[in-house]
């Protein structure tokens, strides 16, 4: 393959692995990895700092305003705050699992991150069963959040973490019957192809259906509100986070950014056509302007939903989605198969 | 069964000041709600006891902080009756406007809350304060204060209100006419809202008059009670206005009768306002020495916006031998133990909420 000087193939990681040289592998995978952290971390920061400009304009507030250009700093003012404070953890914590499981639920997140395909040549291994090997990785999430939440000792984290895993066990069913509907139309389990597929329709025009059940399926599992029921502040004070301190804190807070890009981006890979775009600009720019489209979508229901109550997310789990979800399996099949 | 207990407070997000609920679940379903009150206790009740009458009322104005102004008035209509003093015509006019102007901004305050208990993030909060804000900018400017406004004088007020204030209030009105309406609009469209609000926590008539809940939550079981319209005071009397009485006793009827009385009390300023005759206003200045009670028991009772509040006073010569407060927020938390059995423990805080309670007045 020819060396072509683009964001795209600097970091071709099958091309690098495919060679013989380990060296070659070793420096692939690091310019990918520090490509695909810096874009995530800046995604990270850039949402979480319009997530608190946005609400306010919605509030009629301003929002940051002292640090930075449109208080575009006050994120890392507070990120360093929460860094130089102590860090306390309780007598009663089981401290094994306390300073385990937050940063595994960070790395999990991240591992996922990683495996997706960027563009044609931004990925790091092409896997033929790539969206089962994402969604495997996923359902470990109830697990981690369980732990992190018990591991503190504080009822308010029991219960917010109790919540937690009701809410991704019912939630999952959906989730895995949608991807199972694209897997029938697209033939393929390999996101690539997936992406491939879509170059003419994307899926979000041939099961319209699916798309609002996974997105709703995937605010849930992501805990956004209306289903923000582990941090739900006016009962919970800050449900698993209750008796968290500084770094820790720091990171839970990352935790949500990366778990809303995570699955902004497998949104605009299974329905959006994933990196497709007019080619004036390069593919992953459009991976990430459409999961970053979507995240601002997902931060505005914030600013105006009211939480829902535990049974009746359960309840609109099991009533409306899964039904909902079987019979768009049942029309892709249909239709398009 | 295991029986989980939880310890909410004294200090947490959405308690509405320093209260302590300790709650007993199953599950999730709450199976008993035990309040802890007393933690913003400052004694005003003994402190009366040692000032002269007039020093009081600052201390009467912070038992209720979200509505200082009608605290206030009820403490000096209870030294007027025990005093002997008439109030002038014009002053009672302007006491109703500002009243029903404090009225408005205590039931924003408490919807906005409301909708934060149930999980928005603070979207209606924010709008509600900011609405507030222009009723509070408006008694600044009939009073010089924002918070605390100390302008009751024995007979009439502190000073008679700016000459365009009436202008002012009344295009308020008609902006504040608007905004309500948007705020039903919005608030009840939402689906969320209303599976978290109605059939929930209720209190039936009968549990309602044996607890003897007051206020809106009162009106909100079906018992139309009202002291403006049982009792009039002033010139409630003369304004044709309508109690809002709703029949579910639950939270949605509390949340709804707030929001009626809201339309009523800018019904009530815009006729007031329109008949408010000259004259004079003024009360007496605040001297060392104020005139020596005529009666020695003062009963009076007043509508604040949280529910009928009785002061009880029993009076000596230039000061109160004994001042008690018969306050609402305290009947209407105690209430909650009953309304909060068998509920989940995300409605046991849209319950609190709905009862919109301030500690301060609870705790004395």
């Amino acid at each position: 393959m020819p060396y072509n000087n683009t964001i795209g193939n600097i970091a071709n990681i099958p091309y690098w692995m495919g060679s013989q040289n380990p060296l070659y592998n070793i420096i692939g995978i690091i310019i990918y990895v520090i490509i695909i952290s810096i874009t995530f971390s800046i995604f990270g920061y850039v949402v979480g700092w319009l997530e608190r400009k946005l609400i306010a304009r919605a509030q009629n507030r301003h929002g940051p305003t002292y640090v930075g250009m449109w208080g575009f700093l006050q994120n890392f003012a507070d990120l360093v705050k929460l860094l130089a404070k102590e860090d306390i953890i309780m007598e009663r914590a089981d401290k094994l699992l306390f300073m385990v499981s937050i940063p595994l639920i960070l790395a999990l997140s991240v591992f996922v991150i990683l495996l997706f395909p960027y563009s044609p040549s931004l990925q790091a291994t092409s896997l033929n069963f790539g969206l089962l090997i994402i969604l495997t990785i996923i359902a470990f999430f109830p697990i981690t959040l369980f732990a992190a939440g018990f591991s503190t000792g504080n009822k308010f984290a029991g219960i917010s973490a109790q919540r937690s895993v009701l809410i991704l066990l019912s939630y999952e069913i959906p989730t895995v019957l949608v991807v199972a509907s694209i897997v029938l139309i697209s033939g393929s389990y390999n996101m690539a192809s997936i992406v491939a597929s879509q170059s003419s329709y994307y899926y979000v025009l041939l099961v319209p259906i699916g798309f609002i059940v996974f997105f709703i399926a995937l605010l849930a599992e992501f805990e956004r509100p209306p289903f923000d029921l582990r941090e739900a502040d006016s009962e919970l004070i800050s449900g698993w986070l209750t008796d968290v301190s500084a770094p820790y804190y720091a990171l839970a807070l990352f935790i949500d950014y990366a778990r809303m890009f995570l699955g902004s981006i497998l949104i605009a890979i299974l329905f959006f056509g994933g990196w497709l775009g007019p080619s004036f600009l390069p593919p992953f720019f459009w991976i990430v302007a459409k999961a970053f489209i979507i995240s601002i979508f997902i931060i505005m229901i914030r600013a105006t939903a009211f939480r829902m109550r535990i049974d009746r997310i359960l309840r609109f789990g099991w009533e409306w989605l899964i039904p909902l979800s079987l019979i768009n399996l049942i029309i892709a099949y249909i239709l398009f198969v | 069964m295991t029986i989980t207990r939880i310890n909410i407070g004294p200090v947490h997000p959405s308690t509405h000041g320093v209260i302590r609920l300790v709650v007993d679940l199953d599950g999730d379903t709450i199976v008993k709600v035990e309040p802890h009150v007393g933690f913003l206790h400052r004694g005003v009740e003994k402190l009366a006891e040692t000032r002269m009458y007039m020093q009081i009322p600052p201390y009467t104005e912070k038992l209720d902080y979200v509505a200082p102004l009608a605290y206030d008035e009820a403490y000096v209509a209870t030294v007027e009756a025990a005093l002997g003093i008439e109030v002038k015509e014009r002053a009672q006019y302007l006491r109703v406007i500002e009243l029903e102007l404090q009225r408005i901004a205590s039931h924003l305050l408490g919807i906005g809350t409301l909708c934060n208990d149930i999980g928005q993030m603070f979207t209606t909060f924010m709008w509600a304060f900011k609405d507030r804000d222009m009723v509070l900018d408006l008694l600044q400017e009939a009073t010089g204060s924002r918070m605390f406004h100390v302008n009751m004088r024995l007979g009439g007020l502190h000073s008679d209100v700016p000459p365009d204030f009436v202008d002012h209030t009344i295009s308020l009105m008609d902006y504040m006419e608007k905004r309500i309406v948007h705020y039903e609009k919005y608030i009840e469209k939402n689906t969320t809202f209303k599976e978290r609000m109605v059939g929930v926590g209720v209190l039936t008539k009968e549990k309602a008059i044996e607890l003897g809940v007051a206020g809106p939550v009162l009106r909100a079981s079906g018992i139309n009670y009202d002291v403006r319209k049982n009792r009039p005071y002033y010139v409630y009397d003369k304004f044709h206005f309508n109690t809002k009485t709703l029949y579910d006793g639950d939270n949605f009827s509390r949340y709804k009768v707030r929001m009626l009385e809201l339309k009523e009390s800018v019904r009530i300023i815009k006729a007031v306002a329109r008949a408010m005759p000259d004259g004079d206003a003024l009360g007496m200045p605040i001297k060392l020495r104020s005139p020596n009670p005529v009666n020695r028991i003062a009963v009076v009772s007043r509508e604040l916006p949280r529910g009928e509040c009785l002061l009880y006073m029993v009076a000596d010569p230039q000061k109160p031998y004994r001042l008690s407060i018969r306050s609402p927020n305290m009947i209407n938390l105690a209430a909650i133990s009953h309304m909060a059995k068998g509920a989940r423990f995300a409605d046991l805080f849209a319950i609190l909420g709905s009862l919109d309670i301030v500690m301060g007045c609870i705790d004395r």
